[in-house]
């Protein structure tokens, strides 16, 4: 019976042993101690938050130039040309950002229509490898927008953040409106890069001219009309929230 | 002293091979009743060699002190304040000195050995 403490020890040690490893399994990193890598990671952070801070220190900057500005204009009641001047350089810039300006400057046209080649006896022929698609033309314009465009339409329908681009059967209504092939992309921008985003190798509008055979052509113009908008903005749901700017 | 700790390892090998797993959530209770656990065993590996060992007493600390250990953790999540800082301290501490004593006892035993077969030469 000597024995019989040391075999009980040896029992409930291993009982705490189970629940240790039992612990040991669910890794626990919650009290990790900080290592150099976590640190350099929270440094880095701190770095971007800081660099925002400057930018919007910046933003506060401009924002009290322009509150000055305009409390000097309201000072001088005398010539109150000049604040309806500096109003309708306000207006125009929201035109332009809203869309209802027509814009103009150099930028690229393309053009994209159905493959028009009988390829009906095909062995696997599928009409839909030669129509094209609203997905095509999402692609084409976002695509675009990834090259900088600033302003883009599609058959003289301006395309805004609000512009639907939708399958109708053969037609794709836009701004809903209704058009057919072939859909004349316009796109103010740097108009190599526009282009190369259309035509390099890889890319969606590559694919399609050279994978599938689609008719694709982008020419560039150095002047280039853009119209505007031709329906008023309203939105029912969208508030703004709190003050703003 | 070995026979414990051999305990211990072999119980981590069967927890690892067991599949069970509980709720991370438990984790923090669990852990301070390891704790307690572990101090139980270290006292019982005290206890018998200073030939005190007492099965009772032994096996009611074992459950006993690491049930009150997790039951304060809990209570200490249920009310905002980290009560397991008590048990930590009691038995951390309790650890140590146990340790201690293990290590001394040991050690005399050891030196005592050493005497006697001095004196039997």
């Amino acid at each position: 019976m000597k024995r019989e403490p040391k075999f009980i020890i040896l029992m409930f040690s291993i009982i705490l042993g189970v629940t240790i490893s039992f612990q040991l399994k669910n890794k626990l990193d919650v009290y990790a101690p900080a290592t150099l890598v976590s640190m350099q990671e929270t440094k880095a952070e701190i770095e971007v938050i800081n660099s925002e801070i400057e930018e919007l220190k910046k933003v506060e900057k401009d924002y009290e130039q322009k509150l000055e500005k305009l409390e000097i204009l309201s000072k001088k009641n005398n010539n109150a040309g000049e604040v309806i001047q500096s109003m309708k350089k306000d207006i125009e810039k929201h035109k332009i950002l809203s869309g209802n300006l027509t814009l103009e400057g150099p930028g690229i046209i393309i053009s994209l229509y159905d493959n028009m080649e009988d390829r009906s006896e095909d062995l696997g022929y599928d009409i839909n490898n030669d129509v094209i698609h609203d997905v095509d033309i999402l692609n084409i314009i976002n695509d675009l927008r990834v090259a900088g465009a600033e302003a883009v339409s599609i058959n003289n329908q301006r395309v805004l953040s609000e512009s639907e681009v939708f399958c109708n059967g053969p037609s794709i209504s836009i701004n809903k409106r209704r058009t057919g092939t072939p859909f004349i992309i316009k796109a103010i921008g740097d108009p190599k890069l526009l282009s190369a985003a259309v035509n390099a190798p890889g890319t969606y509008g590559d694919g399609l001219k050279n994978g599938l055979g689609k008719g694709l052509d982008t020419t560039v113009e150095d002047n280039l009309i853009i119209e505007s908008y031709n329906k008023t903005l309203s939105y029912r749901y969208a508030k703004p929230r709190g003050e703003g700017d | 002293m070995f026979f414990a700790l051999i305990g211990i390892l072999i119980g981590v090998v069967i927890g690892f091979l067991l599949p069970f797993t509980y709720n991370t959530a438990y984790s923090l209770y669990i852990s301070v009743a390891i704790l307690a656990c572990l101090d139980s065993v270290f006292g019982g590996v005290r206890a018998t060699l200073e030939n005190k060992f007492d099965l009772v007493i032994f096996i009611s600390g074992f459950f006993g002190n690491s049930i009150i250990a997790a039951f304060l953790a809990y209570l200490g999540d249920r009310l905002g304040v980290p009560l397991y800082y008590a048990a930590i301290f009691t038995f951390g501490n309790r650890l140590f000195e146990n340790f201690g004593k293990i290590r001394r006892s040991l050690i005399t035993s050891k030196k005592n050995k050493n005497q006697t077969e001095e004196l039997d030469r």
